[in-house]
């Protein structure tokens, strides 16, 4: 676990004394070889499934893949956030490089922790770096807005979480994961228990977010620049599946009766926010929404706590993660020429920047599950087991998938077919850089699904 | 003021704290907590402006009624009970007078009330002594009673956190906003004084170190209302882009300091099965943490506009002492990761 933290947490004095020529070259270089050395945690061999075990923190197979992806996502957002700080000072550079590190320390922390209490501090303080990322770094007035929505939904579902956690530490006298699920089962009949019981999950579903609690998301991703979007959509709303998946056993006997409302919002929010994609107008809200169908399937699938449900969903945090991210990027690669995420603007890019479809294509492929890619295997594992469950979540899960097949295409053909508009035809071509982003994002992707193991959780 | 009369003051103001603090009789308590009040008072009026003068009247009126609440309260006791001890206080009378007297000295809500507007009239030094050394000795004497009626203390403390959020919210002067501040930190500090006194004490120091270094920082940039503290960003860039972390240690984020009380308040509170008022200190809190947010907002996230000339102050060499806010703004952020050592050694 060190031997990643410690050389994260030299990356800031790394920042600091680099020359400014080389600061972006270096820091890349740096979080690279973090990422790297972060792919040793994919070999577990102990017998109880945790690894890298030290007082405070350690790794199993749910968490070591959600530990991966942080480690992998820090140098792409350090290349993607290239560009547009060019102009800003050199120490504010530094300034916001330190930032994405420290998010990432926290990310890691909260991660690893093996102590409930610490995985919420951890979660929690990941919320001021990211508040930080919106407000100080977004471009439009609006961005004051989305962060203090980001704040105040995010605290008033952990908060309760935090109470409820401590009463569950009153009652068993430990919260650390590495024993908790040996722990007797717990006598929860009144209606003060169904309470604590919306406690211990509020927070995650609010993280997630679940359909109905996730009108901070869209702003967040409007509003924040391009590393606050990835980080966001590819690990900070992780954070609530992880969560969940971790405190469910402990809430055993109540979850089977209480999580049916949850499971109906979770299913109808896939619905609702594909039909929103469909008329959506902005290309970063359009893949915000998408995120919150997503994880209305990941919410549906830990709900329904089968472990196809649980592998399901592990696998399309991951997968939805480096798709969700490498749209955002791709996004971004068009906000820089045009200034403008309104998709009837930047209409027909397929004629101005050709290599860039090729990846657009793919992207959008991994977006609607097409086979081989993972996320269509982690789709057919929770509608499965959401079918075992109950026939009629078919209607809806079918007609999700259908809608987001349908957004997904309505989002390629808008922005990248067609005849160019006028007004934009003499578009900077993509850089190298670009190309180099897109691809550290898909190729993962693409070559997961050929050892699928690595991110299937504890049914390995 | 002559440094002699403003020295001979502070003595005073120092004087009567450490009176109430070694008292084990009432009316020398009562004595310390006198001299304490009428050493500030000078000080409060020291700048001859109608709103100091106004906020030193105020003052004075609160504090003696709560002084004369006092006294009458162990006058009450020592007939009852025929001794002046402060730690043999049995009857409930005169303890629930007591603590509404102690409540109206450190401006608990429902008796909140004078606080910010006293606050307000003040310079921020002033202000400073008055919402940190001032709350110190009214302590020491909650801390050593054992208080008679759990439930007055438990409404005491909820509605001072609503309150004191609630009021903040609207405001856009910074001296009433740290008022409202306050309100809300003594709020927690009652909540939990009937289980653990110790836990109270440590609230209350961190209180103060926060306290103290926004104050200070307030000071060093000459801010007194939001839109001053808006167009301060250029005059020391490394302590503006502290400062928001500051704001939010204050409102009780993790991993800022300000999160440590709030954190083993909450695990007291649930211990003593008090979950629903653990829930709903926490989510009053988010009502505080609205107003520190939009300092920071104000302060650092955004950069309003500048004249020319105002965005080279950074070159000028500060007159003020920089080593205490530094000293206390350290401690404010980064004291979370020693919570064990700091409950270890507050509460053995």
């Amino acid at each position: 676990m060190l031997k990643i933290l410690i050389p994260t947490l030299m990356l800031i004095p790394t920042t600091w004394l680099t020359s400014a020529k080389w600061l972006w070259p270096t820091t890349l270089a740096h979080s690279l070889l973090i990422a790297l050395a972060s792919l040793s945690w994919l070999k577990n061999l102990s017998e109880t499934g945790w690894t890298s075990l030290n007082l405070y923190m350690a790794t199993d197979p749910l968490s070591t893949p959600l530990l991966v992806l942080t480690c992998w996502l820090l140098p792409l957002m350090i290349l993607a956030s290239q560009n547009h700080t060019t102009t800003e000072p050199i120490n504010r550079q530094r300034m916001y490089i330190t930032l994405l590190t420290s998010l990432q320390i926290f990310l890691i922390l909260a991660f690893g922790a093996t102590e409930m209490i610490m995985f919420y501090v951890m979660f929690e303080a990941t919320l001021i770096p990211t508040l930080f990322l919106i407000t100080r770094w977004g471009n439009q007035a609006e961005r004051l807005n989305a962060g203090t929505y980001f704040l105040f939904y995010t605290l008033a579902g952990s908060l309760p979480l935090l109470v409820a956690l401590l009463l569950l530490q009153n009652s068993t006298g430990t919260l650390s994961l590495l024993t908790l699920q040996f722990s007797g089962p717990t006598i929860l009949t009144s209606f003060a228990d169904k309470l604590w019981w919306a406690g211990c999950l509020l927070a995650f579903l609010v993280k997630m977010p679940l359909y109905g609690v996730h009108l901070w998301l869209p702003k967040a991703h409007v509003e924040a620049p391009i590393a606050g979007s990835m980080v966001l959509a590819a690990v900070l709303l992780k954070l609530g599946g992880y969560g969940m998946m971790r405190i469910l056993p402990m809430l055993e006997p109540l979850t089977k009766e209480l999580s049916y409302p949850f499971i109906i919002f979770a299913l109808w929010g896939v619905i609702m926010t594909g039909s929103i994609c469909l008329r959506q107008t902005d290309l970063k809200s359009l893949i915000a929404y998408s995120s919150v169908g997503h994880m209305g399937l990941v919410v549906g699938g830990i709900l329904i706590q089968t472990p196809w449900g649980l592998t399901g969903a592990l696998i399309l945090m991951i997968a939805h993660g480096l798709t969700s991210s490498a749209l955002f990027c791709l996004a971004n690669t068009n906000y820089e020429r045009t200034h403008s995420r309104t998709m009837a603007l930047a209409r027909g890019l397929q004629m101005a920047l050709p290599l860039m479809t090729t990846w657009w294509f793919i992207a959008s492929l991994a977006n609607l599950a097409l086979p081989p890619l993972p996320n269509l295997m982690a789709e057919l594992m929770i509608i499965t087991s959401l079918f075992n469950w109950s026939w009629w979540t078919l209607a809806l899960t079918g007609t999700g998938t259908l809608i987001t097949a349908g957004y997904s295409l309505y989002m390629f053909l808008m922005t990248q077919r067609g005849p160019l508009p006028t007004h934009i035809i003499a578009l900077e071509p993509s850089h190298s850089r670009e190309h180099l982003l897109v691809a550290l994002h898909l190729l993962p992707l693409i070559l997961l699904i050929l050892k699928p193991e690595l991110i299937w959780g504890w049914t390995a | 003021m002559n440094p002699i009369v403003s020295c001979t003051l502070l003595i005073t103001l120092g004087l009567g704290t450490t009176i109430t603090f070694a008292s084990s009789h009432w009316f020398l308590a009562w004595m310390g907590l006198e001299i304490n009040t009428l050493a500030i008072l000078p000080l409060m009026a020291q700048h001859h402006h109608p709103r100091a003068t106004e906020a030193t009247l105020k003052y004075f009126l609160t504090q003696a009624t709560a002084a004369s609440t006092l006294l009458f309260a162990t006058t009450t006791n020592a007939w009852l009970n025929g001794q002046w001890d402060i730690q043999h206080m049995t009857h409930p009378l005169p303890i629930t007078l007591f603590t509404i007297a102690l409540a109206l000295k450190i401006g608990l809500a429902p008796l909140h009330i004078w606080l910010p507007e006293v606050l307000q009239g003040l310079d921020l030094v002033t202000g400073l002594i008055m919402s940190t050394w001032q709350k110190l000795a009214p302590f020491a004497l909650l801390l050593q009673i054992y208080p008679a009626n759990s439930t007055l203390l438990i409404m005491l403390g909820l509605a001072s956190t609503l309150i004191g959020g609630w009021g903040g919210l609207n405001q856009t002067q910074l001296r009433k906003i740290l008022a409202y501040s306050s309100i809300a930190h003594l709020g927690w500090m009652i909540l939990v004084l009937q289980f653990s006194p110790a836990l109270t004490l440590l609230t209350l120091f961190l209180y103060i170190i926060m306290t103290f270094s926004t104050f200070l920082v307030f000071h060093l940039n000459n801010a007194t209302n939001i839109n001053t503290l808006a167009t301060t960003w250029t005059k020391t860039p490394a302590l503006t882009a502290l400062t928001p972390l500051l704001l939010l240690s204050l409102g009780g984020l993790p991993p800022l300091s300000g999160f440590m009380p709030k954190w083993l308040i909450l695990q007291e509170l649930t211990k003593q099965d008090l979950a629903l008022t653990a829930t709903l200190a926490a989510l009053t809190a988010l009502l505080s943490l609205y107003f520190y947010l939009r300092l920071s907002y104000a302060l650092a996230l955004t950069m309003f506009p500048n004249n020319p000339s105002g965005t080279s102050p950074w070159r000028l060499q500060s007159p003020q002492i920089m080593y205490p806010l530094a000293l206390s703004i350290t401690a404010a952020l980064t004291l979370l990761p020693l919570t064990p050592t700091v409950t270890a050694l507050m509460m053995p």
